[in-house]
């Protein structure tokens, strides 16, 4: 039984994946300078033209684009193909401003779906599996995304949408799914109805989950598997590249693949723009070089990570990126410093508490406070007002030992932090700094 | 002799957090006997006796209370000056660590009750029985 999707790509020699690379992006800026004005006027202003980009060692020379980019082209600005090729339209939640679209010809629906293919065959999935797409569906990619991945592997697809945990629960169990794909952050969550309803992992046959689409830790991953029985993959998207399947995990869990024979990785300074060499922490960036209707080029994903061609004990030799270390969306800046609520996560489930909190961040007589909102371990609750207030200190002061800035910890009923079915709402920002 | 059982409750210090466990014991038929609730700014514990221990305990569970169950010591003395004083004085030539006391009505007008939470309660059991002050029992209680 084969671990790979497609075994050839997957275990290129990275000799020839350079020249794969090569000659797909001489195309692929040949195909964006001729149909996109947009960014032609972007080379334009750079004075690159198409000729200048030979080789992936060219690739520096070609302008940014940014998430301001895609708002002011909204929404056909950036569209490669004529309408009539494309079959498909997404969109990304517009949480962080406006909503971004993005299309597809039939092509790159096809190569999308590839891409989820290889991350399910390397989470162990294979035509014998029965998977539950927990994602949402819609204009989401997670669901469409994996869903057809889930196809293309031949698995017994389960086109199940987030939500109505019980019932997902009751499928689940009644038609034996095998693999489940949803957020992290929900499959706690199932984790956690699971056990409430009497159950444990023995009452289900799950034996993966391939989890993405917002940041999560080392120990949630840990508490994930513990609570459903499972190994738990990690899968990396976004809207602006397919979706999901941009990069995914092997058994070795170390850090996600990238599919790099479709789209080509960098590392930058995110102040200079500057190409940082492979190991050293930076934002993310990807060249498109085989999609046809919505090909980004040097696309700044504003994630912060770090890249590594250490072979892989898979036998993959497709470049792996380490699970980013936040989204400047994420990212906080109080009292000067940066905080990511990833860091808040990993100490609260070190702690013992389960992984709902809720950060408030305001300004009070032009002093940054953060309140986090955590609930309480029912297994540590003792009538002792002394001891209680123990731990809520102890818990402020681990956090602040690791974010480096005193948090105010509020210890909260057990369930009492609303649970989400997609991505979950854990900060609020309460300071007007803009207006 | 079974000693009396206290049951503990954490609540968000917000409004309506009391109202919602009262309403989930009024509804299993449970009766309180005694009561008090410490509180900080972010939360409150709710410490009680009562009738059903087992029982409200399964229901606070249920509804995703954190929960916990301890024995205390519930005396019964007579409500007259310098009563509490000796009950004190008992506990204090012991050297029992008393970590806090409520009181509560007592079976007859001329009684008051207490509960009292030490951490070792065998050792203050013993010092009181010896000293001739009345303790509850669980079954006393849950008449």
């Amino acid at each position: 039984m084969s671990n790979y999707w497609n075994q050839e790509i997957e275990c290129m020699p990275y000799e020839d994946m350079k020249k794969l690379q090569s000659e797909c992006l001489v195309a692929q800026v040949k195909h964006v300078y001729e149909n996109v004005e947009y960014y032609r006027n972007l080379m334009d202003e750079k004075e690159v033209k198409p000729e200048d980009i030979q080789s992936i060692d060219d690739l520096h020379k070609l302008p940014f684009l940014t998430k301001a980019d895609l708002r002011d082209a909204y929404p056909y600005g950036l569209l490669a193909k004529p309408l009539s090729d494309c079959v498909r339209i997404q969109s990304t939640s517009g949480t962080t401003g406006k909503r971004v679209v993005a299309f597809y010809t039939q092509n790159d629906i096809e190569l999308w779906e590839n891409c989820c293919a290889r991350a399910i065959v390397a989470a162990g999935g294979t035509k014998d599996d029965v998977c539950q797409v927990a994602y949402g569906y819609g204009l989401f990619t997670g669901g469409p995304g994996l869903n057809g991945g889930s196809h293309k592997v031949g698995c017994l697809t389960l086109p199940m949408s987030s939500g109505n945990t019980e019932r997902q629960i009751g499928f689940m169990r009644d038609l034996g799914s095998t693999i489940i794909c949803c957020t992290p952050s929900y499959a706690a969550y199932i984790g956690e109805t699971l056990h409430e309803m009497g159950l444990t992992p023995d009452d289900i046959s799950l034996k993966a989950g391939i989890f993405g689409a917002e940041p999560w830790t080392e120990e949630m991953r840990k508490s994930i598997e513990e609570s459903l029985g499972i190994k738990a993959y990690d899968i990396y998207g976004l809207t602006e590249t397919s979706g999901p399947g941009v990069a995914f995990e092997c058994s070795e869990q170390t850090g996600m693949h990238i599919n790099e024979d479709h789209f080509i990785p960098e590392i930058i300074d995110p102040e200079t723009g500057e190409v940082l060499p492979e190991g050293e922490v930076g934002e993310l960036v990807f060249t498109s070089i085989t999609k046809e209707a919505f090909p980004l080029l040097r696309y700044r994903t504003r994630d912060l990570c770090v890249l590594s061609r250490k072979k892989c004990s898979c036998g993959r030799t497709l470049i792996k990126m380490r699970k980013p270390m936040g989204r400047s969306d994420d990212m906080l800046i109080i009292r000067g410093v940066n905080v990511f609520p990833s860091q808040i996560e990993t100490v609260l489930i070190e702690q013992g508490y389960s992984p709902n909190y809720l950060i408030e961040v305001d300004r009070v007589n032009n002093t940054d406070t953060l309140d986090i909102s955590v609930e309480m371990n029912p297994d540590q609750f003792s009538d002792k007002m002394k001891v209680m207030q123990e731990q809520e200190k102890a818990l402020a002061l681990a956090i602040k030992t690791m974010l480096g800035i005193n948090p105010k910890v509020h210890l909260v009923s057990p369930k009492s932090i609303t649970r989400s079915e997609g991505k979950a709402v854990r900060v609020i920002d309460k300071r007007k700094l803009h207006d | 002799m079974a000693n009396a059982k206290q049951i503990s409750v954490f609540v968000d210090n917000k409004p309506n957090q009391l109202t919602g466990v009262m309403a989930l014991l009024k509804e299993s038929g449970i009766n309180v006997r005694a009561l008090s609730l410490a509180d900080t700014s972010d939360f409150g514990i709710l410490r009680m006796v009562v009738n059903d221990t087992d029982k409200a305990e399964k229901v606070l569970k249920n509804a995703s209370y954190a929960v916990t169950v301890t024995e205390v010591v519930a005396i019964t003395i007579p409500d007259s000056p310098g009563q509490l004083s000796r009950v004190l004085d008992i506990l204090g030539a012991e050297n029992v660590n008393l970590e806090y006391l409520y009181a509560f009505t007592g079976a007859s007008d001329k009684s008051v009750s207490f509960v009292i939470r030490v951490d070792d309660i065998k050792h203050a059991s013993d010092a009181l029985t010896k000293g001739g002050i009345i303790q509850l029992t669980e079954q006393d209680l849950s008449e």
